[in-house]
């Protein structure tokens, strides 16, 4: 029975539910739950649940009044639907003073449904609060500033509202006397004016005052609703009739073993309950502000990103577009390298704009950033290149400089290997490889002179006294003195007498293996030697002949292996002596220095500058260069060129070090020949590549200046033979002009 | 000359300072048109024959200062300047330089170191086999004086009113400091006599060169000690100057050159009227002045890169211009008020000669450079005032010149190059010009050199009708 009240419930309950939306606003009751689920009852739990639940609801007798009421109101609904109707309009009247727009229940045309229409909300003025009809515009200001005037503000329009007329006390009295409802008005402020309440007004005042809820629509005698137990919406439980288990009474082992364990722990002692208090128990406090500041630096901020600029905007200014050259520019230069690692590009609209390729690669970036972490940066030299190279003065403010070939005289046979000028300038003479000398005018290159030796002409130099007038050729194994013609009386006379004097000088003790020979000075004759000076046999060829600056000394280096290879001759004496007893390695060069007695000795690869006064080795030069091909001393005398047959030229300053101060590797093939012009800042280098170089060299007196060396000019014009190109070069003395030989057989000068 | 309308056309200004003068109004020219159509214009204008043939003078047109070249048109030429087509060009037409003529060729033994012209109908050549020659027109060697046993290395004819046609007086100097005077005269059936008539020995370096006053009364010598020698020219009738020790290495000389040469007599051993002492260097070439100053005034130039100015009565350098870096080499006087300068850095510098208003020294900046391609060793002006002077170049080419043309010479020619000359262009090693002469009023140019000696017909510059 009970299960067909209960069926009979929901069948009910399930056709009320479209009702009740038809009169929820029509009861007192109308948030009533419309679905509550309870009819997923299990069909075979329902029986069971039958014996349960039959004394329960018999223990709530009276809810199922209301629940058996309410079914005949259900059952007689149809029918009643009148007077709800009625019922429904006389609540209208009651609820006149409603602030929320009334519902109205209609059934739909296309449903049949009963439905709830809400009156339409006219989008004027009125329909909303805010925008009620306010004639005074003035806002939220004291009305107060308005009260010297006759108006209280404005309307919509601008125009002034005007203060509505008060009466005084007397007139107000009046009003509550002829008008029962003046005193349900209140002073509107933005009016100034007493304005009648509504009667939702008063009714909410009312409530108000009576302490109750403000809302009308509140029902504070709502019928309870047994949502668990009234008819229909009992819970069924369903309950187990198995045994209860036996470890429901009897106590737990495992618990007790436990507990005892513990027991046993406190009894023995290792359990203390409260640890005894001790005095390192007390809380201790640190001074943090009395601690030095921390000398650590400071964490390093995370590097702020750059803020974006122009040329990083979707739609850039023309500027900051990249030409078709920086594009280029741009993608060959590699990444690190790059200044941006971005092509600034135009798009039209910000919706073009594709998704950024290197998002991520940037976001990864920044991340490295924020973590500090270390990563390999190449460093960028974002120097100019340009800036790297010396400034040096421009050649033209170095005038003057040789500059063009002004004439040249040929040697028919054989190479030219020596050349020298005359101290004065005006002549030169040139020896080549077939044994003639040639004197010639060094500004209008005739030939005026030839001498014709026997076998290689291995060097030339003039004396460079100006009293006298000489100069020494050195063939092999001998020297010859030579005096060119046409030298003036007095000059001829001195030159003589130096050279064959009338009572020779005393013989050294210790006799040298050089032998001097002189002719008598009245059998003189320009053709022959006036001195000639035999060098020991297998001493060889003489390759160099270098004059003391003062003009009493020259040494010879000769090319014979042994060390009979270096020899000082000394003019005043006759008399040659060999400086060195022993030398290691075989020597190229030698030279005087020009102020002191310093004697510079250049073998294969070191020059080596000896003391000749104190016979002592002063220093050792270290040029670097493979093998030594030339050699020339400033004529300051602190400073010296070293040229080497592997291309290289080093500037020693012999104060300095004795490391090269500067190397110019600017000749494609061996140097032959160096040379510093005596008065002019130039000296240049003549090299196998058929080329002479012209530098200008100053040197400061100022020890701390260092020298200032520009490259000038490279003449060419002398034309390489078998190998070999200009093979010596001189300046001419008071002139910048430079006189040069080759190895074709020409003699050049240079002139600026 | 083309006729079509639509030729563009260039408004042109001539004017010229020759005689023959056109109505100064703008010409509207073709700027088809060239060298050639421009000097048609000029001659039909003057009424000197339109076409080749009798009266026809060529004319060369100078503007801005630079010659239209032939076969160059107007057009061309105002394109290549960026002149705009509306400017008014300001021509200038002188009578063209016909191209010289080689008119005969003297081969030397030994290089020509300097040639004097100014002798009518003949030749003097200094040669450095040290003999001084004589030709005639006719290109017959006349006469070989063995003035000097070194080289020499200037001469020069020393005008006299006593020397007739057939006696002249030279001047000679040489590389062993010697200078001579000379006479030659005329004997018997072309024999010619010589004379030394007396030494200057002052020197003690070779002697770069020499020369005379126009009226032949005093001389010049500058040598490469420095030093300028003011001579007169009167012989005296003994040694003016013992001598002493120059003489002792004088004999010693003798013994060196041997026998040699003829002994013709030392001649009288003169005293310098007056010895300038200023150049630092080598001085190469000691003129006088013609024109203002004459007689008195002297200029010369050296390796010092200085022009002096010399008041030769009392020895005392009046005046210097000082170039930087210009080692001198010859010098010529172009008009009384500028001399011209050829130095070692390959150009021939004008320099204005008279004080300037502002200050009480010479300008050290030329007017004017002419640009050579080589050393030009020599320069020499017309006797008669012009604008024109030749340059002797190292290059073996020989440039006539106006001033006015200033980027390029009139004419060249190259000297010793056809002819026998081939076997010199096998070398290809150009033979230099040491020395040039210019005989204005015979139109001739004497070049001496490492060739030898050449003559060469040169038109003269000036207008008939300005003669």
């Amino acid at each position: 029975m009970a299960k067909d009240s209960t069926k009979k419930d929901t069948k009910k309950r399930k056709a009320r539910t479209e009702e009740e939306e038809v009169v929820e606003d029509a009861r007192e009751d109308t948030n009533f739950p419309h679905d509550v689920g309870l009819e997923l009852h299990s069909e075979d739990e329902g029986a069971e649940a039958d014996e349960d639940s039959e004394g329960e609801v018999d223990e709530f007798p009276e809810i199922d009044t209301r629940s058996d009421s309410e079914d005949d109101e259900d059952e007689d609904y149809e029918g009643s639907e009148e007077n709800d109707e009625d019922e429904e309009d006389s609540e209208e009247d009651d609820d006149e003073f409603h602030i929320f727009p009334k519902a109205k229940t209609i059934i739909s045309d296309i449903t049949g449904q009963p439905k709830k229409v809400y009156p339409d909300i006219e989008p004027d003025y009125d329909s909303d609060s805010s925008t009620e009809d306010v004639q005074n515009r003035v806002g939220n200001v004291p009305m107060h500033w308005y009260d010297d005037l006759p108006h209280v503000g404005y309307d919509i329009n601008g125009k002034k509202v005007l203060r509505p007329a008060r009466g005084d006390e007397l007139d107000k009295f009046l009003e509550t006397v002829d008008d029962p409802s003046a005193w349900t008005s209140a002073f509107d402020k933005t009016m100034q004016s007493d304005k009648p309440l509504t009667a939702e007004e008063l009714d909410l005042i009312r409530r108000l005052q009576q302490h109750e809820n403000p809302d009308s629509a509140y029902d504070p005698y709502e019928p309870t609703i047994e949502w668990f137990t009234s008819k229909g919406k009992e819970e069924v439980m369903p309950l187990s009739a198995a045994a209860e288990p036996k470890r429901r009474w009897v106590p737990s082992k495992w618990e007790k073993q436990k507990v005892m364990k513990i027991v046993r722990a406190i009894r023995q002692g290792r359990i203390v309950p409260n640890k005894p208090k001790t005095s390192s128990d007390k809380p201790t406090f640190y001074a943090i502000w009395n601690e030095e500041p921390s000398t650590h630096p400071a964490p390093l901020p995370a590097p702020k990103p750059r803020l974006p600029t122009n040329a990083e905007s979707y739609n850039p200014p023309e500027e900051y577009l990249p030409t078709e050259e920086e594009r280029k520019k741009w993608e060959e230069t590699e990444k690190e390298d790059r200044e941006r690692d971005f092509l600034p590009q135009k798009y039209s609209a910000l919706r073009l704009v594709p998704a950024y390729d290197q998002f991520i690669q940037q976001r990864f970036q920044r991340q490295l950033d924020l973590y500090l972490a270390p990563r390999i940066q190449r460093a960028k030299l974002q120097i100019d290149p340009n800036s790297l190279i010396p400034k040096l003065p421009s050649p033209n403010s170095l005038k003057p400089f040789p500059i063009y070939k002004s004439l040249s005289i040929t040697h028919e046979k054989g190479r030219v290997r020596s050349l020298s000028v005359s101290s004065d300038g005006a002549w030169a003479v040139s020896g080549d490889e077939s044994g003639v000398v040639s004197l010639w005018e060094v500004i209008v290159g005739k030939e005026v002179k030839r001498w014709k030796f026997e076998g290689k002409i291995g060097s030339i130099e003039w004396c460079p006294r100006t009293d006298v007038s000489f100069f020494v050729v050195g063939i092999e194994e001998k020297l010859h003195f030579l005096i060119p013609p046409y030298t003036p009386p007095t000059v001829l006379n001195a030159t003589l007498t130096l050279l064959a004097p009338a009572t020779l000088p005393p013989a050294p003790a210790n006799p040298s293996p050089v032998k001097w020979n002189s002719p008598a000075a009245s059998s003189f004759a320009v053709e022959k030697p006036i001195l000639t000076v035999t060098l020991p046999s297998t001493s060889g060829l003489p390759k160099q002949i270098s004059w003391h600056r003062r003009g009493d000394y020259l040494a010879t280096v000769s090319s014979g292996e042994g060390q009979g290879g270096v020899w000082i001759h000394q003019i005043s004496r006759r008399h040659s002596q060999a400086p060195f007893k022993k030398i290691k390695g075989s020597v190229q060069l030698v030279l005087f220095h020009p102020s002191k007695p310093n004697f510079f000795v250049a073998t294969q690869r070191y020059v080596r500058v000896y003391n000749l006064a104190e016979q002592k080795l002063l220093k050792t030069l270290q040029p670097g260069i493979k093998w030594i091909s030339s050699m020339d001393v400033h004529p300051l005398g602190d400073h010296l060129i070293v040229g080497g047959y592997d291309r290289k030229l080093c500037w020693f300053d012999l104060e300095l070090s004795d490391k090269p101060y500067k190397i110019l590797r600017y000749h494609s093939r061996a140097i032959r020949s160096v040379h510093f012009h005596p008065t002019y800042p130039l000296f240049a280098s003549s090299s196998d590549d058929g080329s002479i170089q012209i530098f200008h060299a100053r040197v400061y007196n100022d020890l701390m200046t260092d020298p200032l060396i520009v490259p000038l000019k490279i003449l060419r014009g002398h034309q390489v033979k078998e190998g070999l190109g200009v093979l010596q070069i001189k300046w001419v003395p008071r002139q910048p002009w430079l006189a040069s030989a080759g190895a074709d057989g020409k003699v050049g000068v240079w002139c600026s | 000359m083309s006729s079509s309308t639509t030729e563009r056309t260039h408004p042109v200004l001539f004017t010229t300072q020759t005689t023959s003068q056109l109505p100064s109004s703008k010409f509207m020219i073709p700027v088809s048109w060239k060298r050639y159509q421009l000097s048609q214009l000029i001659n039909k204008a003057l009424g000197l024959g339109g076409e080749v043939g009798a009266g026809y003078v060529p004319f060369d047109f100078l503007i801005r200062g630079e010659i239209l070249r032939s076969g160059v048109s107007l057009d061309e030429w105002c394109k290549e300047k960026a002149v705009p087509e509306e400017e008014t060009l300001e021509i200038e037409y002188f009578e063209s330089v016909m191209p010289p003529q080689k008119m005969s060729s003297l081969p030397h033994e030994d290089w020509v170191s300097d040639v004097e012209c100014q002798l009518p109908g003949y030749f003097l050549t200094s040669s450095y086999d040290g003999r001084i020659r004589l030709f005639n027109y006719s290109q017959n060697l006349l006469h070989t004086i063995h003035s000097h046993e070194a080289p020499a290395t200037c001469l020069t004819l020393i005008p006299s009113t006593t020397s007739t046609s057939t006696s002249h007086i030279i001047a000679s100097g040489s590389l062993d400091s010697s200078t001579r005077i000379t006479k030659i005269s005329k004997g018997e059936e072309e024999n010619w006599n010589t004379e030394h008539l007396a030494s200057l020995p002052l020197h003690t370096a070779p002697i770069s060169s020499i020369s005379s006053n126009p009226t032949g009364t005093l001389l010049l010598t500058s040598s490469w000690d420095g030093l300028v020698g003011v001579w007169d020219t009167k012989i005296p009738s003994s040694d003016e100057v013992p001598a002493t020790s120059v003489t002792e290495g004088r004999k010693k000389r003798r013994r060196v050159q041997e026998d040699g040469e003829e002994g013709s007599g030392e001649g009288k051993r003169k005293a310098p009227v007056n010895v300038l002492k200023s150049h630092q260097g080598r001085v190469s070439k000691a003129i006088f002045a013609s024109g203002e100053g004459e007689g008195r005034r002297a200029y010369s130039v050296g390796f010092d890169s200085s022009i002096r100015v010399w008041d030769v009565e009392i020895g005392v350098c009046v005046d210097t211009i000082t170039a930087s870096n210009k080692p001198f080499l010859s010098l010529s006087q172009q008009s009384s008020s500028t001399i011209l300068a050829s130095s070692t850095d390959r150009t021939v510098s004008l320099y204005d000669i008279r004080l300037s208003s502002s200050s009480s020294s010479l300008s050290n900046s030329p007017i004017q450079t002419f640009l050579h391609p080589n050393t030009p060793s020599c320069i020499t002006t017309p006797s008669t005032s012009s604008n024109q002077f030749i340059s002797g170049s190292y290059d073996g080419i020989v440039r006539l010149w106006d001033l006015r043309s200033q980027k390029s010479a009139l004419t060249s020619f190259k000297a010793w190059s056809g002819g026998e000359g081939s076997q010199g262009a096998a070398t290809s090693v150009p033979k230099k010009v040491l020395s040039v002469d210019w005989n204005n009023g015979e139109g001739l140019v004497g070049i001496g050199g490492e060739g030898g000696f050449e003559v060469w017909k040169v038109s003269s510059s000036t207008n008939p009708g300005s003669k």
